[in-house]
């Protein structure tokens, strides 16, 4: 019997002198590909990244063994579940409009540019790239600068990478946040293929749809991992939060005044010739609960970004919201005040210097981080919210330190804080466990009751609220279909 | 043309340079109403154009762009960007005479000619506004006594002025009307509602003159923003080289160094910066600073007198006719030092590294800063004034450094600071040739503390602290941080 691949021992991890993980051990054999699991905030990452060898094991031991006949570079590889770019000058200090916009100042380098350097510095073969690309639908981003990339493009270009540098061993960080179901088919069939070439993986992850040559389970749980088996690795342990809804959201009547809350006449967009949006028509009414659909790439966080007031072009299209032509004076504020909005890019964007108070009350204001003090009232609705959604030993932490899923949760009360008209919610339960994305489903569902108009985008059916009622799909940058929803779902 | 300043009778002169108010935020009340409905033309349409543009639009005012007829035609940068964000573009001759509020957002060198042009074409009663005001008061441009003239001046490169515009908040602003040109009376009001429409209002606006803006942005972009830093980072560069420190190390302690520093200047003025200093350390910083102070004391008043009297203009406007003779070759020998040669190492440098290894560099900027405020408050400037121009816009500058070291600096900001910047460098070398044979590695490269048991007489330290926490630019400066203690961090490296 070889070495074990990985060998911990009594490892040791504190977040706040809180202890997290607790003398946790764990081998893992030639062979093996497991899955992690266990619900946000207990030690998921932060076991990932020391096997990594990105964080320091202060306390217990963390041994991995290379396969030393293996073809295959030897080296642990983590995929985080939260990705980088940054300028041309080294620095990251972008805003989430910023792709929305057109400059010819080039900020940012493109796709292919990063995978050159890359490749280079790697030593990898070009013509192996090609296979991953096409089965990522991602041929046709390659000369599109990083920063017009979607979030679910950028985890595909970090796992694009992964794939083509076949590690000895690869840990996948919630590798499925934001692909769309073909997408997550064509990654299972690509870990298929380098765990047949050799390549150990480690996924963590709460999905259930996982690639076949996975075979072992773990959860950490109080500290401690345990394997279990695939039958009782999707099951929660969280248990059910059924706190009231606090009052100040709930039995409000939020119904717009105005008829047509979106209207949408031939509406076009495009960047430098490349056309991302094209001819749609789309009437939103009030009161409307709709899911809008369709592919990474095909032009849902454009849309939104109309809707939203972020994006420039909405001056030149035949647009109506709430009623009044957009560009006919009013500003981007008073469109804002109206909505409630979350998405990926506003998490990946957010202000890092907040904490999670601050960020909660930015929602009043609907700024990234907060410039003025709140006042009482909206004080207090700020402590019921995060009662609810059990922030309270997080609130006065900075927002990044936290695990993601924490952070989803920060931002959705941040969302919602305000009960607005319209709740454009892209993905927001992203990061969450089955669990806290029903239980954030069932919110919505009694949020809408008041008669707010609600924009959901999500990629299973499995996974939504139960009040929509109309779905609209986007294939590239087109009206595929509008239609009712089943009342199945 | 003749200097305008140079015009005014001695009271005029005081009174210009003392417009210094603070505003409360109730002043913006009236939102963005001065503008509504009135047809804003941008001239030029770069950074800090487009920037503008984008966030006055999305405050809901009517914003499009003019161009000279061949950056149309030839379908340049300026035409992309102001097209492709879906503004209205537009000939002089086209656009001009339907402008309510023509802003001029050229590049300074280019005012004479711009506004020469435009001025025959601008319709009776308009507003023409400034971003800078070398043009009026150096260079003593006439306007047409109808036309309302302003100020509207972001104290922030333009990708910031959009990156807080869309955070939903705004940069530091300074505005002004020009006294000459206010006919009716709507100077001030237009300038408010711009500043509510560019998200200024959020973090602060101060009102301030032509004549003060000019006299002391000159003042401070050439003394401490631009020309002590770049003294600083090659007399600290050149330093550890002839000791024996590690070029990779030296070239990365002052690129970042500068920034790291300045971030503490930055969240709480020179107190803040000292205290990251050990009490040791931070004695002896104060030392260093105060006898840096005494040495460029007059070559700072030099500065300041050849602003003042026009003789920096007289003889920057002899080169600009010369083709930027001195300039371009100042410019050519900044890019060839060893430090700018010198590529930042791979090496780790921690946080607190930066000020424990680097006391000369917070020495140069505690010097810098103070001796900058003291001369623009002693010269009849406000000390309001004399903070934005001194330490508050240090850190701005030292992150361009951190991106590219200084000739990445020297493009970024405006021909006019990068000549002062060249002046100032080219005379303080030489007077700090004594002061740096005695500076030794314990100031520069390596980590003051060592070999030190860290003890310190309380008085001294008592009283150091009191000089430090007691000058003028720290008890203003508190006053006005206050308004913007929301501007974002800068991350180290």
């Amino acid at each position: 019997m070889s070495q074990p691949v990985v060998h911990i021992a009594r490892f040791n991890l504190k977040y706040h002198q809180k202890p997290v993980l607790q003398d946790l051990s764990w081998v893992i054999n030639r062979n093996d590909n497991w899955l992690l699991c266990g619900s946000s905030g207990t030690g998921k990452t932060s076991l990932a990244k020391a096997i990594a060898g990105l964080i320091p094991v202060p306390n217990g031991e963390v041994k991995i063994n290379f396969n030393p006949e293996s073809s295959l570079p030897a080296l642990v590889h983590y995929v985080a579940n939260w990705y980088q770019f940054k300028d041309l000058e080294g620095a990251s200090n972008f805003y989430y409009q910023q792709r929305y916009n057109s400059s010819v100042t080039v900020t940012t380098a493109t796709v292919i540019a990063e995978l050159e350097v890359y490749g280079k510095e790697h030593r990898l073969q070009f013509e192996e790239i090609e296979h991953i690309l096409e089965a990522l639908g991602f041929t046709s981003l390659k000369n599109s600068p990083l920063i017009q990339l979607s979030s679910g493009e950028h985890k595909k270009l970090q796992l694009v990478k992964a794939l083509w540098l076949k590690p000895q061993l690869l840990i996948l960080d919630q590798p499925y946040n934001g692909l769309d179901t073909v997408s997550r088919k064509n990654l299972n069939v690509l870990l298929e293929e380098i765990a047949s070439a050799g390549t150990q993986l480690i996924l963590i992850s709460n999905e259930t749809e996982l690639p076949a040559v996975i075979n072992r389970f773990a959860e950490i749980r109080e500290g401690a991992l345990k394997e279990i088996s695939f039958e009782e690795r999707a099951l929660d342990l969280v248990e059910e939060i059924s706190k009231p809804v606090p009052s100040f959201l709930n039995n409000v009547s939020v119904s717009s005044t105005a008829d047509h809350i979106i209207k949408m006449i031939d509406v076009n967009i495009s960047y430098s010739g490349k056309q991302v949006l094209k001819n749609i028509n789309w009437e939103v009414n009030s009161g409307e609960k709709w899911l809008l659909q369709g592919y990474n790439g095909s032009g849902k966080s454009t849309l939104l970004s109309l809707i939203a007031g972020d994006h420039p072009q909405a001056y030149s299209n035949n647009f109506y919201l709430f009623g009044n032509k957009r560009g006919t004076g009013e500003s981007i504020w008073e469109i804002k005040e109206r909505i409630g909005l979350i998405s990926p890019e506003l998490h990946w964007y957010f202000d890092a210097s907040a904490t999670v108070w601050q960020s909660i009350a930015s929602g009043f204001y609907d700024s990234s981080g907060l410039f003025c003090n709140p006042g009482a009232t909206k004080h207090k609705q700020v402590e019921e919210l995060i009662q609810y959604f059990g922030l309270g030993e997080y609130k006065n932490r900075l927002m990044n330190e936290l695990p993601l899923g924490k952070q989803r949760l920060t931002l959705l009360a941040r969302t919602i804080i305000k009960n607005p008209e319209i709740l454009i919610l892209d993905e927001p339960c992203q990061g969450l466990d089955q669990q806290q994305t029903q239980h954030f489903n069932k919110l919505v569902d009694e949020l809408c009751k008041n008669g707010t108009t609600l924009i959901y985008v999500g990629h299973f059916e499995s996974q939504l609220p139960g009040c929509l009622e109309k779905r609209i799909l986007l294939e590239n940058g087109e009206v595929k279909s509008v239609e009712p929803m089943l009342q199945t779902i | 043309m003749s200097n305008y300043f140079n015009t005014l009778p001695l009271r005029e002169k005081l009174n210009q340079l003392g417009v210094c108010d603070f505003m409360d935020s109730s002043e913006f009340l009236d939102g963005v109403n001065a503008l509504k409905g009135k047809k804003l033309v941008i001239i030029g349409c770069g950074a800090q154009g487009l920037n503008q543009g984008l966030n006055l639009r999305d405050s809901g005012l009517d914003v499009s762009y003019t161009l000279r007829k061949e950056a149309i035609e030839g379908k340049r940068d300026s035409w992309k960007n102001a097209t492709e964000n879906n503004f209205t573009v537009g000939t002089y001759e086209e656009l001009i005479p339907t402008a309510d509020v023509l802003i001029n957002l050229t590049p300074d060198k280019q005012h004479t000619s711009v506004v020469t042009a435009v001025m025959p074409l601008m319709k009776q009663g308009a507003t023409l506004s400034y971003s800078h005001g070398f043009n009026i008061v150096e260079e003593g441009m006439q306007v047409r006594k109808d036309i309302t003239v302003i100020m509207v001046a972001p104290k922030c490169p333009g990708s910031e002025v959009r990156a807080e515009y869309v955070r939903g908040f705004g940069v530091p602003t300074l505005i002004a009307v020009h006294p000459e040109n206010d006919p009716q009376g709507k100077g001030l009001d237009q300038a408010k509602a711009y500043c509510v429409g560019t998200g200024g209002h959020k973090a602060g606006v101060l009102k301030s003159s032509f004549v003060a803006e000019v006299k002391s942005d000159l003042m401070g972009e050439q003394t401490i923003l631009c020309g002590l830093l770049q003294t600083g980072s090659i007399l600290s560069f050149d330093k550890m080289i002839e000791k024996g420190i590690d070029a990779g190390y030296a070239s990365k302690l002052v690129q970042y160094g500068v920034e790291v520093i300045t971030e503490a200047l930055k969240q709480g003025g020179i107190t803040a910066m000292m205290d990251r200093l050990s009490n040791v350390a931070k004695i002896k910083a104060f030392e260093v600073s105060e006898e840096l102070k005494t040495i460029m004391r007059p070559l700072f008043q030099k500065h300041q007198d050849d602003i003042m009297s026009g003789e920096f203009s007289r003889v920057m406007m002899e080169d600009w006719a010369a083709g930027d003779k001195n300039l371009l070759a100042w410019r050519a020998a900044t890019g060839e030092t060893a430090f700018e040669k010198t590529p930042a190492g791979n090496v780790k440098i921690g946080e607190q590294e930066y000020f424990d290894n680097a006391l000369l560099m917070v020495a140069f900027v505690r010097a810098g800063v103070e001796l900058a405020f003291e001369t623009m408050v002693e010269a009849g400037i406000k000390p309001e004034s004399a903070y934005y121009e001194s330490l508050h816009e240090t850190p701005l500058i030292a992150n361009t450094i951190a991106r590219k070291k200084l000739f990445e600096m020297n493009r970024v900001i405006s021909d006019t600071a990068e000549y002062g910047c060249y002046l100032f460098d080219h005379a303080c070398k030489p007077l700090l040739a004594d002061f740096m044979t005695k500076v030794d590695t314990d100031l520069i490269g390596k980590n003051f503390n060592d070999g030190k048991d860290g003890a310190v007489d309380n008085r001294a330290l008592i009283s150091v602290n009191e000089v430090i926490r007691s000058h003028q630019v720290e008890v203003v400066g508190a006053e006005l941080r206050k308004a913007m203690t929301a501007m974002k961090s800068i991350k180290t490296a």
